[in-house]
């Protein structure tokens, strides 16, 4: 048992291989599939914060867009208004978006659960929409707000190859940081909150705690995520953080697989690619979205995570059951 | 000797029902005290009160000496007393043995950061409560299913690790609410020689809730019997078998 868990360990490593891949990516790209790759990564970090709390921690929260919405306005203003170079504005998008989940946590602390608290949330998402487009002197409102690329430690971030190995490095931070949660005693109590939280109390586990801290978490990166995307779009509007961008997302989750690690890459990695190929039908990427999305799920019910298991034995996604 | 858990006066009473009624009784260090009587006579109101699950309108429960009547339940289980449920608390997701490892969360060092930064005081925590944690399931000779989904286990296996994983913080006092329900005969006794091991060896205070006859002869030291929410009889198990009262309140008045 002791020896298989170790070489578990060992062949995880193996994990490292793609972001070095990675690396090599921009020898092969051109201008408009570097721009995609680095979409990649803005929803690679979107759905892994929307994973954790809907998978991991179990909670119907719909709150994601409304982090990420979060997350790219305080990097936006931070740039614009206080003339912050952006990589300052990057932190301070985190800390914005784990404001607005530890918002979101407190609904579900006051008991508020299930549908309820997923309409909770969505109208968190749709207020926040609101500010956005009401309060023209400090967001732009439906103009939208500027990112500058001036100032930024010696990086020329208007180039998408720089900005691809910038976005790179803190996608890899921030999966290795999840991970390394989701493998703690943190992880396990995360989980165990969704199984049973009443059992979960009585192991002497603060469960409210742990329930602030995973949805804070989740905030952290997709508010990150948000000011990755201010600086990839350049400037951000108020229609970017609606439903259709909270269904986008929910699909990625579910495409990759609910709670997997794996699942969140391949799910925005997936759902960004393809939506691509169709763009010379106007009218018809929708329609191919949701196809795609319906025949995923058909197949694989536990998402694309689940194909990987059946390759090898690392990728098992062991945290989430029927 | 002074007792580990002392319950006094404790009452529940929701708008006129009085679901636990003025109930008293010690519990030592080494003992294990049976809870008996009939379907809805409030032993699970008795545990949920105790245990912080249920907020008692009167009365007073003391941990060692310290109040913990108005503790929430995660406190109470860090200040010592654990529980398991009737109806099975095991997260089926996990395996066996990160089940057990939940056992032992808040005696896990690391913050949050040391966590999520991979630092080396986190990892040898993880290391050693993974250890800590198969050595508890090998004493239980369960140590073959440490990799397995709890969800995948029998119900008797359930029951086993469901203890293993509420006793592995060495809590002192324990209280177990019908542990061997849906047991075969076979591991019925498995799981009386458990209770009788930890409060034996280990000197856990047990209260137990639980229909087998058998198990609670056997296994109890002292008996408190109830029924419609009140304490009606309490005694050793030869005590109990020839109260009156008790006869009365199992088979109705003669």
């Amino acid at each position: 048992m002791q020896t298989s868990t170790g070489t578990l360990s060992k062949r995880r490593r193996i994990f490292w291989l793609v972001p070095l891949i990675a690396l090599a990516l921009p020898l092969l790209t051109n201008p408009y599939t570097q721009f995609i790759a680095n979409a990649m990564l803005i929803y690679t970090l979107v759905t892994l914060g929307f994973s954790v709390v809907i998978g991991n921690l179990g909670q119907l929260a719909f709150a994601n867009t409304a982090f990420f919405g979060i997350g790219a306005y305080a990097s936006a203003i931070a740039s614009t208004n206080l003339g912050l170079p952006w990589l300052a504005t990057v932190p301070l998008a985190g800390l914005a978006g784990a404001f607005g989940g530890f918002l979101a946590s407190a609904a579900a602390l006051r008991g508020i659960r299930l549908y309820y608290l997923a309409i909770v949330t969505m109208a968190f998402g749709e207020l926040m929409r609101w500010f956005y487009t009401h309060t023209g002197v400090l967001t732009g409102g439906t103009d939208g707000l500027p990112v500058s690329r001036e100032r930024d430690f010696g990086l020329a971030l208007t180039s998408d190859t720089v900005q691809f190995y910038v976005f790179l490095i803190i996608t890899c931070l921030l999966v290795a940081g999840t991970v390394n949660l989701l493998r703690s005693r943190i992880g396990r109590a995360i989980i165990a909150v969704r199984e049973n939280e009443i059992a979960t109390a009585s192991l002497g586990i603060p469960t409210s705690q742990i329930i602030v801290t995973a949805f804070m978490w989740s905030g952290f990166i997709v508010g990150i995520a948000g000011a990755m995307f201010a600086l990839h779009t350049g400037r951000v509007f108020p229609e970017s953080f609606g439903l259709t961008q909270l269904i986008v997302n929910f699909a990625m989750v579910l495409v990759g697989g609910l709670g997997s690690v794996a699942g969140a890459v391949l799910g925005a990695v997936a759902l960004t690619a393809l939506p691509e190929y169709v763009r010379a039908f106007p009218g018809m990427e929708e329609i191919f979205f949701g196809v795609i999305v319906m025949v995923v799920l058909l197949v694989m019910p536990k998402g694309l995570a689940s194909l990987l298991a059946r390759v090898s034995p690392i990728f098992q996604q062991r945290y989430h059951r029927d | 000797m002074t007792s580990l858990l002392k319950v006094e006066g404790l009452s529940v009473h929701f708008s006129g029902l009085k679901a636990l009624d003025d109930v008293s009784f010690e519990l030592e260090a080494g003992q294990v005290r049976a809870v008996i009587g009939p379907n809805g006579a409030g032993k699970t109101t008795l545990f949920n009160a105790i245990s912080g699950y249920a907020r008692p309108t009167a009365g007073s429960v003391l941990l060692e000496d310290t109040e913990i009547v108005h503790c929430s339940p995660h406190l109470i289980a860090e200040k010592g007393l654990r529980r398991t449920f009737q109806n099975g608390g095991l997260f089926a997701a996990l395996t066996v043995l990160e089940n057990v490892m939940t056992g032992l969360h808040t005696q896990t060092p690391g913050t949050f950061f040391d966590v999520l930064l991979g630092r080396r005081k986190a990892v040898e925590a993880e290391i050693e409560i993974r250890e800590k944690a198969r050595d508890l399931l090998k004493l239980m000779s369960m140590d073959h299913m440490a990799d397995t989904p709890a969800g995948d286990l029998s119900g008797g296996q359930q029951r086993i690790v469901e203890i293993v994983r509420t006793v592995a913080s060495e809590p002192p006092v324990l209280l177990l609410d019908e542990p061997a329900v849906g047991l075969s005969p076979v591991a019925r006794q498995q799981m009386m020689e458990i209770i009788k091991r930890l409060s034996g060896e280990k000197g856990v205070g047990i209260l137990l809730i639980e229909h087998a006859v058998e198990l609670v002869m056997a296994a109890a030291d002292r008996i408190l019997v109830m029924a419609a929410g009140a304490r009606i009889s309490e005694g050793t198990p030869e005590e109990i078998r020839s109260d009156k009262a008790v006869l009365e309140a199992y088979l109705g008045h003669a």
